[in-house]
């Protein structure tokens, strides 16, 4: 009695009635957890409660019997209750037992590294010659982007399981010809590097990001360089690059056809960037103020294509986090502080750093070639949301 | 915390969530307030969930030691 995350996640959307029981502990289940299209209906009890009383041969039994005992009032008869732990080991006696008190209950099929691991593509634009793809990560709120033209396909900051852009790119039977990461990530593990390698199309980055900023090492792998004007033809269209420094040195943005704006983490649907990741917020925030209002004047028709969420209300119907440029100012609070005077941003931007997360440094250190690690400390470090927008003012959900 | 002296074992090599914390839970039963369970694990989930599980259950985590793939953790049984 198992459900996928990407069945979990359609059903959510369709807004069938379902119950999240995360039996994980409660610190974990504060760092993160399950989310939908809409806020779902969640409760914590941790395992260890459920299972305290258990031995080895009735762990199902047991569960039913603490989940019956301290719990039938609160947890509800009606929707389809989802039962949640780490791996989806655990859950899957929690979900036996809710079971056998009558509940229509069912685990989660993986757990929170499932979760953590799933994707979700959609096509943004599918035109005879041009198709854009969003890949997100929606448990990371991290985007990456698919731009196929005329069979050859342009990777715009792939996520680390890059199996699942092969897939994409042979169901389109698209070439990639470039694989390209808008600057050095902080917050997750680049698939850049790997999906050059697996599709033999070369690796883009700005020279300035291949430096790690805090120790200022450069990076031991080959890339092409991206700079300011340079042009990237690919089937009958063409990516035009804009070094937009601020959130890193060498960030870039990338104009398609002067119709879709891939920005990175410059900016964002309901955000900007924060400037402070580097370690040197100050010097860098006129630079990321520059680089805003540069991208603000792309034209008000121009789709922006962002590399982060925050929060799912972002999205438009459909799913989509894009929006038009000219929407911004009236969606976005960073945007209109951009618009206005240096000092003005520089005040706004220094009272909305969220906090620094100690572990970008190391995913940087990852994406930059200097250190290696294996699958569980990859995910420990990409553990939760990112946080590379600047706090929003409104609640999210 | 080589002056510690476990007063039972429980070794989960080998198994993963929610073994661990189940086999150290019916353990920790038959020990009286004040003595020592020592519990092994290899699962990485342990590191979380062990130390949770002795502060929810009023236990007292006394000590963590990584070494390699195992985890070792000493939990001394709470009063309550």
């Amino acid at each position: 009695m198992n459900l996928t995350v990407g069945a979990l996640r359609e059903r959510l959307a369709r807004g069938e009635p379902t119950f999240l029981l995360d039996v994980r502990a409660s610190k974990e289940f504060a760092t993160w957890k399950v989310e939908g299209p809409r806020p779902i209906d969640t409760m914590n009890v941790p395992y260890t409660r459920i299972l305290a009383e258990a031995d080895e041969d009735n762990i199902a039994a047991a569960a039913a019997a603490y989940l019956g005992k301290n719990y039938a009032e609160k947890i509800p008869r009606d929707p389809l209750v989802v039962a949640v732990c780490a791996h989806g080991g655990t859950s899957a006696y929690v979900a036996e037992g809710l079971r056998t008190l009558g509940y229509d209950a069912v685990n989660l099929e993986g757990g929170m590294v499932a979760w953590g691991n799933y994707y979700e593509a959609l096509t943004v634009a599918d035109e005879p010659v041009l198709a854009i793809v969003q890949v997100a990560r929606p448990s990371r709120g991290c985007l990456s982007w698919i731009a196929v033209s005329d069979g050859e396909a342009v990777v715009i900051d792939p996520l680390r399981h890059v199996d699942r852009y092969l897939e994409l790119l042979e169901a389109r039977e698209a070439r990639a010809v470039a694989v390209i990461d808008t600057h050095a990530h902080a917050d997750h593990i680049s698939g850049g590097r790997a999906l050059a390698n697996k599709t033999g199309a070369p690796y883009y980055l700005h020279p300035y990001d291949a430096i790690h900023p805090m120790d200022m090492l450069p990076a031991p792998f080959d890339f092409e360089f991206l700079h300011e004007r340079r042009h990237l033809s690919f089937g009958s269209s063409a990516l035009d690059v804009l070094h937009v420094p601020g959130h890193t040195l060498g960030a870039v943005a990338l104009l398609l056809d002067e119709r879709f704006l891939f920005a990175g983490d410059t900016l964002f649907v309901d955000a900007v960037a924060r400037p402070d990741l580097g370690g040197r917020a100050e010097a860098w925030t006129p630079l990321h103020h520059a680089s805003l209002r540069r991208l603000l004047g792309l034209g008000d028709e121009v789709l922006l294509c962002p590399g982060h969420f925050s929060a799912a209300s972002e999205a438009d119907v459909r799913g989509v986090y894009a929006t038009r440029v000219g929407l911004l100012p009236a969606r976005n609070e960073g945007a209109r502080h951009a618009l206005g005077d240096a000092a003005s941003f520089a005040a706004y931007i220094m009272a909305s750093l969220p906090d620094f997360p100690p572990q970008y440094v190391d995913i940087k250190r990852v994406n930059t070639g200097l250190i290696e690690v294996a699958e569980n400390r990859a995910c420990e470090l990409e553990l939760g949301k990112n946080v590379c927008a600047l706090a929003a003012s409104h609640p999210g959900p | 915390m080589a002056d510690v002296k476990e007063d039972k074992v429980v070794d989960a090599s080998g198994l993963s969530c929610p073994m661990p914390v189940v086999k150290a839970a019916k353990e920790m039963r038959g020990l009286a307030p004040g003595q020592i369970l020592k519990i092994v694990a290899t699962d990485h989930g342990s590191l979380a969930d062990i130390p949770a599980w002795a502060e929810d259950t009023g236990n007292e985590l006394l000590h963590t030691q990584t070494d390699g793939g195992q985890y070792v953790f000493l939990v001394r049984k709470g009063t309550s």
